[in-house]
């Protein structure tokens, strides 16, 4: 079995897991490192970005109140660390029930021989800070709702403009998310506003692979944790022949691990630990994905030629 | 005068013939020669004009002279793309009237069978080639001074950006990419998005051939030759049948080298059938080939060309850049990820040194064994460089050389 076979069917499993959980009594709590949206009917946990909302928000007036908001908000970000620092970024690679999604459109668009919108490398590193002003959005407005300075409505914002909120509910039958809300003002913007990015994120995320990805908060929050992190992209830049087969290959086009000549460190803010450059690298040992210092999967000639014998001998010496 | 010009010819294209039957009688009576190798020798003993070629593959042929010029896009368009290469000392000597004494001996046997052609060309109507090194660049000059006719009618030049890692000489080449498929198209082919997609598939499987006949050799399955000898074949038939018939072969584990052999990395400038005399000299010397980076060998094309892009932009762009990004041939000025690919392949093997192969003549190879050796020596590889062309006169000394080399190699 191939890796992208493997990955393909961990991603099933997960978007199930991650949809469906609840309804057959799986719910992995409100710390999960992936878009398992809770505005899915029994879905099997809840992405951690609204958990961190509340706990910002209400929760830091609970724990004014009580003490006991705080101990809940620090417990679930420890959870949230916890399984960062185990599985990385294969949250966002390998579970993202919503990363599914966009795979699917990919699939599709590959099927239909229309031609990938490419964003070029510097204009995609241009667009980084995307996801950590809305990291830093999600951070900032709930305690403004605390302190009633903003209204109410406000109490989930990146929830109310997330295209997870309107997608994923789809998939159990939940089509609310994708109307109009006249509650006031604040919701009717709201739901304007998430039916306008939803609209935008789908053409984005079927002429480009990963689309959303390049704005996902999540992913940078995931990224932030990457000194605790066990997983790993490593590469050894003393085998690399730079044919480029890892950046055509990465769904998110990052040109660092093709470009990196020195360092043993690729594992940039956008990577996905998707493993997609590892399985095209043809060059024995140039790129592995790590756990802390075990190789879990490396590359090699006869992967990506698709044989097997994929035999180590000695290691360079140096 | 014409009259001794064509006795002159079919006394050269007889010494021609005559080296191939010695070469090919020389490969049947090794101990280790299989049934499995009966194909790619059948291929070697036809008739390879490009008549013959096109009748073989049921396609019209492009001729090509070195791997730079993506293979599966010329499939894609219905054509054959047949690498018009030659071992032959006859034919070499043949074109060394009117030319530089230091001609490639590869261009020079090349531009000599076209001279010795009954019809004064190369015989075919289309070329491309790709502006790599200098002798390819006045190739058509060669033949046209050495009376072999002129190819400019029929000729398609591809620029070849000779900085690989920046973005402008990609985008360059990437326009020339898409400027071979509209000659191939101006010249009958038509080229979809479906048959640039098959003609991909067929060449990874041929590449997936090729490293698992790379992988018996690393094992010691088969010999060098034999492996030179399949390589070599590659664009002599359809890339279907070679690589069925590559697939094919199954020798007994251990046959062609034991645990007392020196075991090396062959670089440098290609080795063409049917002078294998180094290959010959190294196995005679007990040292066995490891692995390469010959065009004609492991880099006889690519390979595994990626891409999730299924557009035909998408898989165009992929082989531009396989073909550019991917290439380590000298002719690169920045080329310094060459040796990497060395290091790597030392770590899936055992090999203790590297033989770094100059044909004379061959200036981007000659210049870059310099580069070369110091990095490789400070990875505690040795190193040999052995400079010669076609000739056997040189054979002894070579001989000598690389036994001292094994010397070396055995005391480690």
């Amino acid at each position: 079995m191939t890796v992208r076979n493997l990955r393909g069917i961990v991603q099933h499993a997960g978007f199930i897991v991650m949809m469906y959980g609840g309804r057959f009594g799986l719910h992995l709590g409100s710390a999960v490192p992936c878009f398992a949206c809770p505005f899915v009917p029994g879905c099997g946990g809840f992405c951690y970005l609204m958990g961190l909302q509340g706990y910002i928000g209400f929760g830091m007036g609970a724990a004014v109140a009580s003490g006991m908001g705080l101990v809940t908000a620090l417990g679930w970000f420890a959870v949230f660390a916890a399984s960062v620092a185990l599985l990385g970024k294969l949250w966002c690679g390998w579970i993202c029930p919503f990363g599914l999604i966009q795979d699917w459109l990919s699939a599709l668009r590959r099927h239909l021989g229309v031609r990938e919108r490419s964003i070029p490398y510097p204009v995609m590193r241009r667009l980084a800070w995307v996801k950590y002003v809305l990291l830093a959005g999600i951070a900032i407005i709930p305690p403004l709702v605390t302190a009633g300075i903003l209204h109410e409505d406000f109490y989930l914002p990146f929830c109310g403009i997330c295209p997870g909120k309107s997608l994923l509910p789809l998939f159990a039958g939940e089509t609310r998310y994708l109307a109009l809300n006249y509650d006031n003002l604040v919701t009717l913007g709201f739901s304007v506003a998430l039916i306008a990015i939803t609209g935008a994120m789908l053409v984005g995320m079927f002429l480009k692979d990963r689309f959303f990805c390049i704005f996902c908060p999540l992913l940078a929050f995931i990224h932030m944790l990457k000194p605790v992190t066990a997983l790993r992209l490593a590469k050894t830049p003393d085998t690399c022949v730079g044919c480029g087969n890892c950046r055509r290959a990465c769904p998110m086009e990052i040109e660092a691990v093709y470009r990196e000549r020195a360092s043993s460190d690729v594992q940039s803010d956008e990577c996905l630990d998707c493993a997609a450059c590892v399985e095209a690298c043809p060059s024995d040992f140039a790129l592995a994905l790590k756990f802390l210092k075990v190789k879990l999967f490396r590359s090699s000639r006869n992967y990506a030629a698709g044989i097997g014998g994929n035999s180590k001998k000695n290691e360079l010496s140096r | 005068m014409v009259k001794r010009a064509r006795k002159i010819s079919a006394k050269t294209s007889e010494r021609a013939r005559s080296e191939v039957r010695k070469s090919l009688e020389a490969l049947a009576a090794r101990d280790d020669r299989s049934a499995d190798f009966d194909y790619f020798m059948d291929l070697y003993g036809a008739v390879q004009t490009p008549e013959a070629v096109s009748e073989r593959t049921g396609r019209p042929v492009v001729s090509l002279l070195c791997i730079q010029a993506p293979i599966e896009l010329i499939h894609a368009a219905g054509f054959h793309p047949h690498k018009v290469v030659s071992g032959s000392q006859a034919m070499a000597n043949m074109a060394l009237q009117g030319l530089p004494a230091l001609t490639c001996p590869m261009l020079r046997a090349v531009t000599g069978a076209a001279a010795a052609a009954s019809d004064g060309t190369p015989g075919t109507r289309r070329w491309v080639l790709p502006t790599t090194c200098d002798w390819v660049v006045k190739f058509p000059e060669m033949l046209e001074s050495s009376g072999a006719g002129s190819i400019r009618p029929s000729l398609h030049w591809m620029e070849l950006p000779h900085l690989k890692d920046g973005d402008s000489g990609q985008a360059r080449w990437l326009e020339e990419v898409f400027g071979l498929k509209k000659f191939l198209e101006g010249c009958g082919g038509k080229i979809s998005r479906a048959s640039l997609d098959a003609s991909i598939r067929i060449y990874r499987d041929a590449w997936r051939a090729l490293t698992r006949l790379a992988m018996m050799r690393q094992e010691g399955r088969i010999a060098a030759v034999w492996f030179a000898l399949i390589a070599g074949a590659f664009f002599l038939d359809s890339p279907e049948r070679w690589t069925k018939a590559a697939l094919s072969v199954n020798p007994p584990p251990g046959g062609a080298r034991s645990d007392e052999r020196a075991h090396v990395f062959l670089a440098g400038s290609p080795i063409f059938f049917p002078n294998f005399k180094l290959l010959d000299l190294l196995e005679d010397s007990g040292v066995s080939i490891a692995a390469d980076d010959l065009c004609s060998g492991e880099r006889i094309f690519p390979g595994g060309v990626t891409y999730r892009d299924s557009s035909e932009f998408g898989m165009m762009s992929a082989l531009a850049q396989r073909y550019h990004q991917g290439c380590l041939c000298p002719t690169f000025i920045d080329n310094d990820r060459r040796i990497n690919n060395i290091l790597s392949r030392r770590m899936a093997s055992d090999f203790q040194g590297v033989v770094f192969h100059v044909l004379k003549g061959c200036h981007p190879y000659d210049l870059e064994s310099l580069s070369v050796e110091a990095p490789l020596k400070e990875r505690g590889l040795k190193f040999l460089r052995l400079e010669t062309d076609y000739a056997a006169e040189d054979s002894q000394n070579l001989r000598t050389r690389i036994e001292a080399f094994r010397g070396t190699l055995s005391r480690r």
